[in-house]
């Protein structure tokens, strides 16, 4: 044993850990100075998070482009071939057009729905150190964004806001273990509850066990009373394979969300349901197939070199 | 910025290299407040104390190891190896004390992989941050634990 200790040290082990399991029992009990010790940290730190989030974006789109280059490459060599001509404005002009289209489609969404919202960035996204799933954005109290409202993205549901502070908010992301939803299937109307995994797949358990489900079902948020913390009808998945296990009381089914977590940067937050329940009026379209064009040769005897037509 | 596979948490890595250099009295005070800066972030699921618990745990441990064994605290691939393996350990032990305290873990491949993710940045970040936070510790507890 090279280090034995003495009773100095073991008393120093012995008020700390009892000082901690003294903080541990405090916020369990729901003391407020330990919440507003949090409120304030997070309120001191919110100028440092969005300094940093703009003096590390330039890595960040580096990153991601890395991270994506196997799905992407499709359109890494179509931005090839235009790299000549965008040189001069890429950097900064790709971060605003992704931002652009990802506040387009949140318009849109919003819009169909007749959701009132807030538009916000998001200006950091949480550790992923404590296994939990967050992200914080620019918009806050002051903006009207309060606890217990649903975020959106373009694609649909993104999460629920945690915490809100003066000029930022905590976003509790729809995959975060945690999270949990009532959901229905477009269509069919059968309910259910969706819960995330940490990953962009979360796990959907009907209530009824006599219903059924298909692979390629969309689902949408039930909504719940006054619209928060979710408001009806934000899509938020599509289901991707059923477990049919013959002895499972309940039948539950793998749903990947719509939404990409990990290339948010522009999100919405819903401050006003609509008026009447949109229904199924947000699920998205189904993708249509892209025609082949064919082409056909016509060989005329004695001519000297064919003519190829092109027709769809 | 999220870094593949999770990335690493800064704190938690200079923590524990801090508590490999030092003695376990001064590893136990670090990692109380290395916890506590931890529980304070919003992004803490658990409540206050949690962290802290699980890192005053770990940083003694990790001190009472490398005390008084030069071959640990005077070969910086050991405190490496060490500072990973008290990252891993550090995170599981806060998966089951967060268990213990009623939270959701998520899957347990998406765990696997998070935690494989968090040893391999650790492993990467850890030997270029050493030098300095071994130079810091010199100065401020004398040259005897400087690598």
């Amino acid at each position: 044993m090279r280090y034995g200790g003495d009773n100095r040290g073991r008393l120093l082990i012995i008020v700390l850990v009892v000082t901690t399991l003294f903080l541990i029992t405090l916020d369990l009990r729901g003391v407020q100075v330990i919440s507003g010790l949090r409120t304030g940290t997070q309120t001191a730190l919110t100028p440092v998070q969005k300094a940093g989030s703009w003096v590390v974006s330039p890595l960040r789109n580096f990153l991601s482009d890395v991270t994506h280059l196997g799905r992407t490459r499709n359109k890494i060599a179509k931005l090839q071939a235009e790299n000549d001509q965008l040189r001069l404005t890429l950097q900064d002009r790709k971060v605003a057009d992704a931002q652009l289209g990802q506040l387009k489609g949140v318009l849109n969404l919003a819009g169909t729905a007749g959701y009132k919202i807030v538009n916000a960035k998001v200006i950091s996204q949480g550790s992923s150190t404590s296994f939990t799933q967050t992200l914080t954005i620019d918009a806050g109290t002051s903006s009207g964004v309060q606890e217990n409202m649903t975020v959106l993205s373009g694609y649909g549901l993104v999460g629920v806001v945690k915490y809100a502070y003066s000029h930022s908010a905590l976003v509790q992301l729809a995959s975060d273990p945690a999270f949990r939803i009532g959901a229905r299937i477009a269509g069919s109307q059968q309910i259910g509850i969706l819960s995330g995994q940490g990953t962009r797949k979360g796990v959907l358990q009907l209530l009824d066990n006599t219903t059924t489900i298909h692979k390629g079902d969309a689902l949408l948020a039930r909504g719940s009373d006054n619209g928060r913390p979710f408001v009806p009808g934000v899509p938020i998945g599509e289901v991707t394979s059923v477990n049919n296990s013959p002895g499972a009381v309940t039948q539950t089914a793998d749903v990947k969300f719509y939404t990409n977590f990990s290339t948010l940067g522009v999100v919405a937050v819903v401050v006003s349901g609509a008026s009447a329940d949109p229904r199924d009026a947000l699920v998205p379209p189904k993708p249509h197939p892209t025609p082949l064009p064919t082409v056909t040769i016509y060989a005329t005897p004695g001519a000297v070199a064919p003519s190829p037509t092109a027709t769809k | 910025m999220r870094l593949p596979a999770g990335g690493f948490n800064l704190l938690l890595v200079v923590a524990i290299i801090w508590s490999a250099l030092s003695t376990p009295e001064i590893g136990a005070l670090t990692g109380f407040g290395a916890g506590i800066g931890m529980d304070l972030s919003q992004t803490s699921p658990g409540p206050m104390g949690h962290w802290t618990l699980v890192l005053i745990m770990i940083c003694y441990g990790v001190a009472f190891l490398g005390y008084g064994d030069d071959n640990i605290r005077g070969n910086p691939i050991n405190v490496v190896l060490l500072t990973t393996a008290g990252v891993v350990l550090s995170q599981v032990a806060f998966l089951i004390l967060g268990l213990m305290l009623g939270q959701q873990i998520g899957s347990i491949g998406n765990l696997i992989f998070l935690l494989a993710g968090s040893a391999f940045w650790t492993a990467i970040i850890s030997p270029l941050i050493i030098k300095v936070i071994s130079y810091l510790h010199a100065n401020i507890f004398g040259s005897r634990a400087q690598l």
